[in-house]
């Protein structure tokens, strides 16, 4: 690896919304620098996952270094840094940022500027870089360019004189990208000389080196050897191995200011290197950290139980060896007289908890029971205590609280203006505060709302989505804690209380969700040989009631001409749905139940 | 698992004729429409499918073992020719021989046979007939689409009984649109009044693809409810009982001496042949369904006739025991089982016994009525009659979860 002076480094991230081509146009540009060869190329190298790649976004992001000889003829390093496309992960996609000089600005030229993307430029802007607009699938027939270039200029104020055209599926414009990359983003600042400063913008858990740590070095150098401290963490380590990202992981001597690579440390899990905090050197550090660290702090909680409590200690582990690599993941044992012992799991959102779950069913092979997500309540109680409560069945009783207070959130909801009445609608029944509407082109309004945390946890997104069929977007930040009337709904079934069922609501809502979940629940619970009373509750008093009625039956009258198939799949069917219920008392309630409070309204 | 599973070589064969008049609104069987008029089409039909009927016999490895039971089902057999069902059992007899005094079934529907057909029957070898009636109420045949009317019933009885043919057995079905507990006592007594030697009382099955599963909802209107079904179940049960029918199978009664042979093999998990498209066959330790529609049926024929199927794992045959013989009144014999085994099936029925759901057979044929229970005294394990059958869906699908 040849040394390359730091004015011909440029290093940059890609801005995009979900499905608007940035995965596609990442791997072009590997491709057409020669970095990664044609045969080696898999779709979409940088999502690695198979999550990411089956669901088609960017859960933790990579880093690619390419080299490319621009047209003034000399030999430029680019380093791409990726960026999870999801609002869950903001905070991790402000750090890879602020390892950039420039970002490329992808917008789907038929569908136009998303929320999502808005909140992502606004962050690079933030952190100074230069933007680079690009209009994607500009072959697709819907392609609107001069609207969307349009938009662009409106929106998000960026000159599109020069906007770059490109379609990465048919490899358009990639020329014209790298070049702009060269011309346009700044090199890094010469700081080599300074005492080391490194970000650390992403990191994984390797069964074999440990911590694997994604970092942008700053000022100053960094070489194999060296004794390194991380600032927030105050921890030690000695760099066993230190390289370059091409993507592949390529070993290097030394590394220096402006240049990206990966350092392995024998670090036992990713909390200890967390994103944000600042590498420096033992012997001569840094005074100053980096600015804009803070530790990712989970916003969404859920029980998480194994259905078959055998599994307990397998769960734990699969957690145990998911936290490795995963810093914002936060558990805790939990016991539930409904569903036994489990664990209390916190997220930074909703899509967060999803891939949690679906990799703890999925690589570790567990059956889980997931409760209804929920989020952090403040209660001050008569004596002044301030709790924290995660757990909607921890709540004091009411004659011991003084106030409760939950989280509230800024909405801002990017749709075209016919959708503005249905999610003004939504953001009404769910609690929401109206603070501002802008037009900013006939395709483009943004609503802005506050809301109660706990209300967009639940469907909201999907609701969004369903309402505007897919052409809504959203972006969302904490505003704090606020004050409320709210209170905890107990469900009772067979009139035994069931604490994984219970919720925290607001009063004057209560009796809505009480009578829409008594009904979703009878439903959901299958019918048993005698009745089943299902009912919601405050405190003592019952808000409301149903019933599933005995079953009376449960017999197939025939054997088809000794065709035994049918009737094998139907008991085998049967019995798999049984595996997956939790028995409570004698009722047999199935995972789904748990979930209800989210199909509450929805059919 | 089963103690001595090892394959025992098929002696029942059944037989698939897939003609039909019309589809009967309920039916989601393998079936050919042939229309009420029949005529040269449908012949050549019938001719073409006998041959490949004939040659999927013939390409079955035989093993000197005659066959002692016969089943011709359907679709409706009963529109074959004496003729060409005879060519049919030489074919059988020719390939694996049959066992003298073996039971030969069909399948007759009303409307579609007349006296010297059925004597033809008689003569071609055919032992024992079940007559397709499904309800003695001309509404509820209409209602399911049946291509005959009342007085087809009553002419198909008169000449089973002029013709004095002994063995032979009613279908009726309970559940029907628009039918009441009235409606279900009537068709028994009407039944009864017939004395046939052996009735089938199925409750109907909603199938999705069938024009009543696009119709209506299960237990909704005008279907009756599910407290109704159970209770026309109970009343075939205690109607049937007390004209001294036997309920041995949980759809199947009949009087001493004649249950159906051949049905018995699949409740015994006992392997069988099945040539025809569509049929199941369980040979060499390998379920198998042939293709359900005549194309695909004679491709495949044309291809070798090639059984493609995993072989029955102990798993699979512990289940299938199971499933298959808690349809039988008699029930399960437990000394097939090896003592483990056993120990877990007890595991999860023993809720079910509390309940009085399952009863236990001592080696007296007794009863045991005793709480303590001594697992090596039961002899076999049956479902109560009728309220353990009624459920024996929850009770088999507890032991598929925990045996699986």
């Amino acid at each position: 690896m040849t040394d390359v002076p730091v004015s011909r480094i440029r290093n940059f991230s890609i801005i995009a919304h979900i499905d608007h081509g940035k995965s596609t146009l990442a791997d072009r540009m590997l491709q057409d620098t020669g970095t990664v060869a044609q045969r080696q190329m898999k779709e979409q190298f940088l999502d690695n996952m198979d999550l990411e790649r089956e669901r088609g976004i960017t859960i933790k992001l990579q880093a690619a270094r390419m080299n490319y000889t621009a047209k003034d003829g000399q030999n430029y390093v680019l380093n791409l840094i990726d960026t999870p496309g999801h609002v869950d992960f903001s905070y991790e996609v402000s750090r890879s940022l602020a390892a950039c000089e420039g970002a490329l600005l992808v917008v789907d030229s038929s569908q136009g500027v998303e929320a999502q993307t808005l909140a992502n430029v606004y962050l690079a802007l933030e952190n100074d870089l230069e933007i680079i607009p690009v209009l994607n699938k500009i072959d697709l027939p819907g392609a609107e360019c001069d609207r969307v270039a349009q938009e662009i200029e409106d929106v998000v104020g960026l000159d599109c004189s020069d906007i770059i055209q490109a379609s990465a599926k048919i490899g358009l414009g990639i020329d014209d990208i790298l070049e702009s990359i060269v011309q346009k983003v700044p090199p890094p600042a010469d700081t080599v000389d300074r005492p080391l400063r490194a970000l650390i913008f992403d990191s994984y858990y390797d069964a074999y080196r440990g911590v694997v740590v994604y970092f942008r070095v700053m000022d100053g150098k960094v070489k194999r050897g060296d004794n390194v401290r991380l600032m927030a963490s105050g921890k030690e380590y000695v760099i066993d191995e230190l390289g370059i990202l091409s993507p592949t992981q390529v070993e290097v001597e030394e590394l220096h200011a402006g240049e990206v690579g990966y350092f392995a440390a024998a670090i036992k899990a990713v909390e200890d290197a967390r994103v944000g905090d600042t590498i420096t050197l033992v012997d001569e550090p840094a005074p100053e950290p980096l600015p804009g660290y803070t530790e990712a702090k989970p916003m969404v909680f859920c029980g998480l139980f194994p259905t078959d409590s055998d599994q307990y200690p397998d769960l734990r582990d699969a957690l145990d060896k998911l936290k490795l690599n995963d810093a914002a993941l936060s558990y805790e044992p939990e016991t539930s007289s409904a569903m036994g012992f489990g664990f209390r799991c916190g997220f930074l959102g909703l899509l967060h908890m999803e891939i949690v779950q679906e990799r703890l069913e999925r690589e570790y092979d567990l059956e889980l029971i997931t409760t209804a997500p929920s989020v952090i309540y403040r209660v001050t109680t008569i004596d002044g205590e301030v709790m924290e409560i995660d757990n909607p069945s921890l709540l004091p009783d009411p004659q011991q609280r003084e106030k409760i207070e939950e989280p509230f959130i800024k909405v801002e909801i990017i749709t075209p203006e016919n959708y503005v009445g249905t999610l003004m609608d939504l953001c009404q029944t769910r609690r929401g505060i109206f603070k501002d509407m802008k037009y900013f082109t006939q395709n483009r309004t943004c609503l802005i709302y506050e809301l109660p945390l706990a209300e967009v946890v639940t469907d909201f997104f999907d609701q969004m989505k369903s309402r505007t069929k897919g052409y809504a977007s959203m972006e969302y930040q904490m505003l704090g804690y606020r004050k409320d009337h709210l209170v905890k709904l107990d469900i009772l079934v067979n009139k035994d209380p069931v604490d994984a069922l219970s919720t925290i609501v607001h009063r004057d809502k209560a009796y809505y969700v009480g009578r829409a979940l008594t009904e979703k629940l009878k439903e959901l619970i299958p019918r048993h040989q005698f009745k089943v009373p299902i009912q919601a509750a405050i405190g003592a008093k019952i808000i409301a009631s149903e019933h599933i009625p005995a079953l009376r039956k449960d017999v197939l009258a025939k054997c088809y001409g000794g065709d035994i198939s049918r009737k094998k799949k139907l008991l085998q069917k049967q019995a798999k749905g049984k595996k997956r219920m939790k028995s409570i008392g004698t009722v047999d309630v199935p995972q789904e139940a748990f979930m209800a409070v989210l199909k509450i309204g929805k059919e | 698992m089963i103690i001595n599973s090892q394959a025992i070589f098929p002696t029942a064969a059944y037989i698939h004729i897939p003609f039909c008049r019309r589809r009967c609104y309920y039916c989601d069987f393998p079936i050919s429409v042939v229309g009420d008029k029949g005529g040269k089409s449908a012949s050549f039909m019938v001719e073409e499918y006998i041959a490949a009927l004939i040659e999927d016999i013939q390409l079955t490895p035989s093993i000197n073992q005659p066959v002692k039971t016969i089943f011709f089902g359907g679709g409706t057999p009963s529109l074959l020719s004496p003729a060409e069902l005879s060519n049919i059992i030489n074919a059988i007899a020719l390939q694996f021989g049959i066992a003298t005094g073996a039971e030969i079934s069909l399948e007759i529907d009303p409307g579609t046979f007349d006296r010297d057909r059925l004597k033809g029957y008689l003569d071609a070898g055919l032992n024992r007939f079940s007559l397709g009636v499904q309800s003695f109420d001309p509404e509820l045949l209409k209602i399911c689409g049946r291509s005959h009317t009342l007085d087809d019933v009553t002419e198909a009885v008169n000449i089973i009984q002029q013709l004095n043919v002994d063995n032979f057995s009613l279908d009726l079905i309970s559940g029907l649109p628009h039918q009441s507990l009235e409606h279900c006592q009537t068709s028994l007594e009407k039944a009864i009044a017939i004395s046939p030697k052996h009735l089938s009382c199925y409750d109907l099955v909603l199938e999705p693809v069938t024009a009543f599963g696009k119709q209506y909802q299960p237990g909704e209107t005008p279907l009756p409810n599910d407290d109704d079904t159970a209770e026309m179940y109970r009343l075939t049960q205690q109607t049937l009982t007390a004209a001294g029918y036997q309920h041995y199978e949980v759809s199947n009664y009949a009087q001493p001496g004649y249950q159906c042979r051949h049905n018995r093999v699949y409740w015994e998990n006992k392997p069988y042949y099945g040539f025809g498209m569509g049929a199941a066959s369980y040979v060499n330790n390998q379920r198998f369904t042939r293709p359900r529609t005549r194309r695909e049926y004679y491709k495949w024929i044309e291809a070798g006739a090639i059984i493609d199927a995993p072989e029955m794992t102990a798993s699979d045959r512990l289940l299938e025991t199971l499933m298959l013989g808690f349809r039988l009144a008699e029930g399960i014999d437990t000394a097939q089982f090896e003592p483990d085994t056993l120990q877990k099936i007890w595991s999860c029925l023993q809720p079910y016994h509390r309940q009085g759901w399952i009863e236990l057979i001592d080696g007296d044929r007794q009863l045991i009525k005793s709480d303590e229970i001594d697992l090596s005294s039961i002899q076999k394990i049956h479902l109560n009659d009728p309220e353990g059958f009624l459920f024996s869906n929850t009770i088999l699908a507890t032991l598929f979860e925990k045996l699986e």
